[in-house]
């Protein structure tokens, strides 16, 4: 099979959401000592980007997203270990904190959000749900964090949004991270009102602020 | 100088204040545009036509909603809209919040009445003997020597206006057999009144109730005044978490509300307030504390706990409810902060403790309860439905109200029923399960919720369609109703058809379509005569207490000890979640 077949391939399986597919076309991909970056470049990138077209034309929706991430992931799981081993450069596109807001306990959102973010080749640490202010902040210190992604999917809970905001302001860390907020009640007015870096409104949408906000320089 | 603001149709002018939000005008001025959002600009609902003024751009969602509306380029969100001159403004119909009739539907069993309020009535007060005096609290404590000596010194005041009667009777208002609440002149053994009353977070429906008899005289529907500090829970608790003071608001709000709704149901039958010895109210837990005025801050965050559960009778001047100020308001007892009296009451009213075998007995709302009763065992949970259902975030729906579309039929093309037969303005809940299920039948709409056509939207009627987003909506509430049931029954070993049977209740009442229910995977797959519908079982239990201590004893027994359980935590919640979001008959 040519490269370019494989990595037909490759795209097909995300974009199928196929587990299995993508784990094997990945161990092929090593096994035949193909230029790794390129795989994933080639292969299985566009196929993440396409299902972000399909789910903007409303054609996907959550499961779909689901199993492509999980596809993904499987794809992932396979390749990099390897070009670990070859020492092929970073692919991360930045490295993000992500996690639920305390007394808050909905993560249903958050985690597409994270798992959307690792598909598209994020570095993502998610803390759970229900987590406290403080311990954003020290994971975001621990893990040198771009971005830290708080969510709140209740109006009452998105107050601690604001207060993470001051938080941050008062430990003389704001110029260190960018903060993307996000939720059912949240929105682009609350986000600039508290002075967060940006809003999202869905898995996607955080996926594409992420990227043009780019990783801190 | 400040700018007029001319407010159509009324055609009425007010004078506001610079840089006041339209809405917040208009509400002053007591025109209440729909704004399910708490005015945040996301609900798309208070769009009014600026008819003369400037309107300023709108931003990004306000396009997207007047592209989604199809609305001329000159209407504008009243919630986003800042008065900066003078202007004319028109609400639409479609906008304005009116007091309408929601669907009622009765479930009653027969229950022998056994009010706390018992009239009684005596011939009280001998000629006094001038020998030896008696005093008239020694006259009343021969009538009644256990319950004499607890009557209040303010009780006893009136009793001197009672010998006056021509009749030379007086009756006595015995609470629960162990308190005199108040006396009366004359025999007024017939006018013992009560109201039930269900506040639900939209609506509020209430009953007058004939105490002796147990019949219904008269029963209202209203909406609840709370709606302006915003459409859900949630909302609400916010409002009074960033602002405590506003407690008393909507305290204030629903009070008023419910006020209003009474005194036309007084006044119709010719009934004195001081006549309405006790009411029962049901709601769920953030409305009871609501209606009583208490702290509503832990509902809404971890771990969610409430101030109260279950509560004696309190007095009913405390709460401010305009009845007889010594007579009593009982509120049906929470289980917890997400499953509150509401479903108590519910359960009360199909009497769920007595039957024999498993069943599941669902609310469908907003706050999607599902209770399980396996054998003795009681387990309940919520689920965070959405108001998809109520016709929020649909783009052409709308609460079940005339011109709502309800029923929809394939029948040599679509045949759609509306209620109060007007032409179609929208879309409720039942209308919209059976268009999508028909659509699904007709391959518009594949199993993945995708619409199949290229437009992305399909036609229901003139001016009327369903959206992409509008099918995500039905598969997300669907989803969180199936999660529910599923996680619920796998929890306790039970597959669907093992249960007994499946109670419904919920606002949706005989309208909705079980053949399509179960087609889209909102109900399991179950035998269609296992599936029973309750109608409003939260006003109908809240009868059952009012009319029967019994029942608000067994009430309070089987809130306690009904065990809840937190979905969102859960391990297989999310992928249960996911996976339900497909339609399709299950079982």
């Amino acid at each position: 099979m040519n490269e370019n077949d494989l990595f037909k391939e490759m795209t097909q399986a995300i974009v199928e959401g196929d587990r299995n597919a993508a784990a094997a076309l990945a161990r092929k991909a090593v096994d035949q000592n193909l230029d790794l970056h390129e795989v994933v470049e080639k292969g299985y990138i566009p196929g993440i980007q396409k299902v972000g077209d399909l789910w903007e034309r409303g054609d996907y929706f959550l499961p779909e997203l689901i199993t492509s991430a999980e596809s993904m992931k499987a794809a992932m799981a396979v390749l990099r270990p390897a070009m670990e081993r070859a020492k092929i450069a970073d692919l991360s596109r930045g490295r993000v904190v992500i996690g639920t807001i305390e007394g808050d306990i909905h993560d249903i959102g958050k985690n597409l959000v994270a798992s959307m973010l690792a598909a598209n080749g994020f570095e993502v640490k998610d803390l759970g749900a229900d987590v406290k202010l403080e311990r954003f902040l020290q994971s975001a210190q621990d893990v040198k964090a771009d971005f830290i992604c708080l969510s709140a999917l209740l109006t009452t809970t998105m107050l601690g949004q604001r207060r993470f905001m001051e938080l941050l302001k008062e430990r003389g860390l704001r110029p260190q991270f960018k903060v993307l907020v996000g939720g059912a009640p949240v929105n682009q007015k609350w986000a600039d009102s508290i002075g967060a870096d940006g809003y999202a409104e869905n898995a996607l949408a955080a996926v594409k602020l992420a990227k043009s906000l780019g990783r801190k320089g | 100088m400040n700018p007029t603001v001319k407010i159509l149709p009324q055609g009425r002018s007010i004078r506001v204040r610079k840089n006041i939000v339209l809405i917040d005008a208009l509400q002053e001025a007591g025109v209440n545009p729909i704004s399910f959002c708490n005015k945040q600009g996301l609900c798309g609902k208070c769009f009014v036509e600026i008819l003369k003024g400037k309107p300023p751009k709108p931003d990004t969602r306000e396009k997207e909603f007047l592209a989604r509306k199809r609305l001329p380029g000159n209407f504008r969100l009243a919630c986003l809209y800042r008065i900066t001159g003078d202007l004319t403004v028109r609400i639409p119909e479609a906008a304005r919040l009116s007091l309408m009739p929601v669907l009622k539907h009765g479930y009653r069993r027969t229950i022998l009445p056994d009010p706390a309020v018992r009239k009684v009535v005596f011939a009280p007060f001998r000629p006094p003997d001038l020998a030896s005096p008696l005093s008239l609290s020694d006259q009343i404590r021969a009538y009644f020597p256990r319950l004499g000596k607890k009557a209040s010194p303010a009780l006893l005041k009136d009793l001197a206006a009672l010998q006056d009667d021509p009749s030379g009777k007086a009756t006595a208002i015995v609470y629960d057999g162990t308190e005199i609440l108040d006396f009366e002149a004359a025999d007024t053994a017939e006018q013992n009144f009560g109201l039930a009353v269900d506040i639900g977070t939209t609506t509020l429906v209430a009953e007058l109730v004939n105490l002796n008899t147990g019949k219904t005289i008269e029963a209202a529907t209203a909406l609840n005044g709370q709606s302006r500090f915003g459409a859900d829970v949630i909302s609400r608790i916010t409002t009074v978490f960033q602002d405590p003071l506003k407690s008393e608001a909507l305290r204030t709000a629903v009070l008023d509300s419910l006020q209003a709704m009474v005194e036309g149901m007084l006044e119709k039958h010719h009934i004195p307030a001081r006549h309405v010895y006790e009411a029962v109210i049901a709601g769920n837990t953030a409305m009871n504390h609501l209606f009583l005025g208490s702290p509503v801050k832990t509902l809404a965050v971890s771990p969610y706990h409430a101030v109260f559960s279950a509560l004696p009778p309190l007095p009913a001047s405390e709460t401010g409810l305009r009845m007889n100020p010594r007579g009593k308001v009982y509120v049906a007892p929470n289980i917890k902060s997400f499953v509150g009296g509401d479903i108590a009451a519910g359960l009360a009213a199909i009497d769920l403790a007595r039957q024999k075998g498993d069943f599941l007995f669902i609310d469908l709302g907003t706050n999607g309860e599902i209770v399980l009763k396996r054998g003795r065992q009681f387990t309940a949970t919520s689920t965070a439905a959405g108001p998809a259902f109520e016709g929020m975030n649909i783009s052409h729906g709308m609460l079940a109200v005339p011109g709502a579309v309800y029923k929809a039929e394939d029948a040599d093309g679509l045949k759609l029923m509306t209620i109060g037969n007007r032409p179609a303005l929208g879309i409720c809940g039942t209308g919209l399960i059976d268009l999508v299920s028909l659509f699904l039948d007709r391959g518009a709409i594949s199993r993945q919720g995708r619409i199949t056509g290229r437009e992305k939207k399909i036609g229901v009627g003139p001016d009327l369609f369903l959206s992409q987003k509008d099918v995500r909506e039905v598969q997300l509430a669907m989803a969180a109703i199936k999660t529910g049931i599923r996680l619920l029954l796998g929890l306790h070993k039970l597959a669907v058809t093992d249960l007994d049977g499946i109670y419904v209740a919920g606002a949706f009442g005989n309208y909705l379509n079980i053949p399509n229910s179960m087609k889209l995977g909102l109900l399991p797959r179950l035998e269609r005569k296992k599936i029973m519908f309750v109608g409003n079982s939260s006003l109908a239990g809240a009868k059952a207490l009012l009319v029967s201590r019994q029942e608000r004893v067994r009430c309070e027994r089987l809130a306690q000890r009904i065990r809840h359980v937190s979905l969102a935590t859960d391990a297989a919640f999310q992928k249960t979640f996911i996976g339900a979001l497909e339609f399709g008959a299950w079982t």
